[in-house]
Order: C-alpha cells, then sequence, then structure tokens
C-alpha cells in the first residue's frame, strides 16, 4: 500500500522550509540557515538509505555505493538517474544531474531585488538569485552525505550549479 | 521457538534486544547474542568462507551450542540483526524469511522522524509487530 504524494506538494514543501530558514529563523545568518536545512537533508538521506538499500547484497567499496546512489536511490527520489559520474580514484566523485527536478520548475522573483536596492545591476540580481538557488542546494547535498554515512562512508559534499538547470554534486570522501 | 532477537549498531552497541522466554535466563542469551558479534565481524572480514555467497546480507547459521542456534543478519548499514532459536532443525528459507520482516519493521522504526539514530529503539510499535513475527515464525516452522 505505496501511499503517493503529489510532486507538486514536495516542491512547495521544499522552498517553503528554505524560505523559512532563510527569511524567518535565520534571517541575518545564511551561514547557520544552511547548516540547518543541510542537517535536515542529512538525516532525511539517513533514513531513506536504510530504506532503500533492504533487498541488496552490502556494497563492497565505495565506487560501488556511489554507483547505488547515482542509479536506484536517485531513480527513487527524482525518477531519474544521474547523467554523469565523473572521478578522480582518489575519492572525490562528481554526479551531475543534467535537469535537476527540484530547480526545473523555480525561477528568481524579480519584485525581491528592485525594491530594496535601486542601483540593482544585473550583476548584483544575478548573484543575488545564485546565492537563493544555492541555498536550495543544501538540502540535496544532505541526502547524499546523510546516505552515504549511513552506509559507512563519511563525506564532506558541495554543489555547483554554474549552468543551470544542470547541477553536479561534488562528494569528497574522507580518507 | 525463538528465545531472542536483537538490534546492535555498527559500533557494536545494542539498539534493542528482547527475550522471549518465560525462565530467568535474560543474561545467558544476552551473552550468547554478545558473543555472536565476534563471529559477524569474522564472517565480513574473511569473505572467502562465504563463497558466491558473497556480501549477502544474510549471512546464516553464525553457530551452534548445545541448546542455541544463533543466526545474523547484516544490513548494508552495517546494523546487525542476531535470532537466538531453539529449534534444532530450522529451514534456511524460514529464517530468511523472518530476517526480510524483521528489516521492514527495523526500517520502519527507524525511518519514525523522531527516532535518533543510534540510540535504543523505544517504539512501542515495533515491539509489538516484533512479537508478532516472532509469533509467526513457530508457525511457519511447524506447518
Amino acid at each position: 500500500m505505496a501511499r503517493e504524494v503529489s510532486e507538486i506538494c514536495m516542491d512547495s514543501v521544499l522552498a517553503e522550509m528554505v524560505a523559512s530558514y532563510c527569511n524567518r529563523f535565520y534571517a541575518n545568518k545564511p551561514d547557520l540557515a544552511a547548516r540547518r536545512i543541510e542537517a535536515i537533508g542529512y538525516q532525511v538521506g539517513h533514513q531513506l538509505s536504510e530504506r532503500y538499500t533492504m533487498e541488496r547484497p552490502r556494497f563492497s567499496d565505495h565506487l560501488e555505493a556511489i554507483k547505488f546512489i547515482c542509479k536506484d536511490f536517485w531513480s527513487e527520489i527524482f525518477k531519474k538517474q544521474i547523467d554523469n559520474l565523473k572521478t578522480n580514484h582518489r575519492g572525490t566523485f562528481v554526479l551531475q544531474d543534467n535537469k535537476f527536478r527540484w530547480l526545473a520548475r523555480m525561477s528568481v522573483d524579480p519584485s525581491a531585488d528592485n525594491g530594496s536596492n535601486e542601483d540593482s545591476s544585473a550583476t548584483v540580481a544575478e548573484s543575488k538569485a545564485a546565492q537563493a538557488m544555492s541555498m536550495h542546494l543544501y538540502f540535496p547535498c544532505g541526502i547524499i552525505r546523510g546516505a552515504l554515512s549511513n552506509l559507512g562512508i563519511p563525506c564532506a559534499v558541495s554543489a555547483d550549479m554554474s549552468n543551470l538547470p544542470a547541477c553536479s554534486f561534488v562528494v569528497r570522501i574522507k580518507a | 521457538m525463538i528465545v531472542c532477537v536483537a538490534v546492535v549498531g555498527h559500533q557494536n552497541n545494542p539498539l534493542y534486544i528482547q527475550s522471549f522466554t518465560e525462565a530467568d535466563d535474560a543474561l545467558k542469551l544476552h551473552h550468547i547474542v554478545h558473543c555472536s558479534l565476534d563471529v559477524v565481524d569474522e564472517r565480513v572480514n574473511n569473505p572467502k568462507k562465504s563463497g558466491p555467497m558473497l556480501n549477502e546480507t544474510f549471512l546464516g547459521l553464525l553457530y551452534p551450542t548445545d541448546n542455541y542456534k544463533v543466526y545474523g543478519y547484516l544490513t548494508n548499514t552495517k546494523v546487525k540483526f542476531i535470532l537466538v532459536t531453539t529449534d534444532l532443525d530450522v529451514r534456511d528459507a524460514d529464517v530468511r524469511n523472518f530476517f526480510r520482516k524483521f528489516h521492514t519493521a527495523y526500517v520502519d522504526a527507524v525511518s519514525n522522524p523522531f527516532h535518533v539514530p543510534g540510540k535504543k529503539i523505544t517504539s512501542r510499535i515495533f515491539a509489538e509487530r516484533v512479537s508478532t513475527i516472532v509469533k509467526s515464525f513457530g508457525l511457519n516452522s511447524a506447518g
């Protein structure tokens, strides 16, 4: 009896979570907000990995676990696999998703920038948009980190969104 | 009959341990569970013995004693499940089936947002589900 939730609800919850942490709870402390959002993602990833690895043999090395994240784990969450996986074979992996679902339907609110500063040049607006976007990526970063940590791989995850809506996650495994 | 089940975390910390006997032998059963942890480590670190079942979650019979048989199961997240039974002719399929159901119950319990990872499982619902699974195990092997 799988219970389903409309996808737009998920999108809205995520957007609202980020908005609440950034604009209400930690309005002037973006670092703290980012850390809190990442921590929520960590717990979610931790619990999801427990569920999604139930019916499979144990992983023998890091690459296998990363592949699991790219294929099955990503399919479960985003209904698609990671499009490109790169590694330097020394503990750094780059997972690229060419159309990241949680950013695909996102646009910047134009009224938010105009009101406050009148000399809002294009670059300022752009960097603000980038900052707002990056806030939404702490949650998926946390999910990846939580899942991998639960599989016994301590790591640091950061996101890169230089060419939207493609988005890449950089996983650095701690030795 | 299953006399004891246990969930042990990845640092060998007990997460849940429950015995199902009337007699006052909980300590003895806990001791058996404790001993089995070394066997689990041995199995995992020397995978040659397991041969084709490499890295399977179900570890099979860990060790038989005079009165008990001890079975083990290791999840991907390095959580160990230990089962102590007094039946001497247990079918592997039954044990596998038991662990599968037990794992599902465990996953549901730790997916509770109020559960703190790495802490003992105190959920009453989990305890009830486990005792149901334990009871049904006896029925399966009898029939």
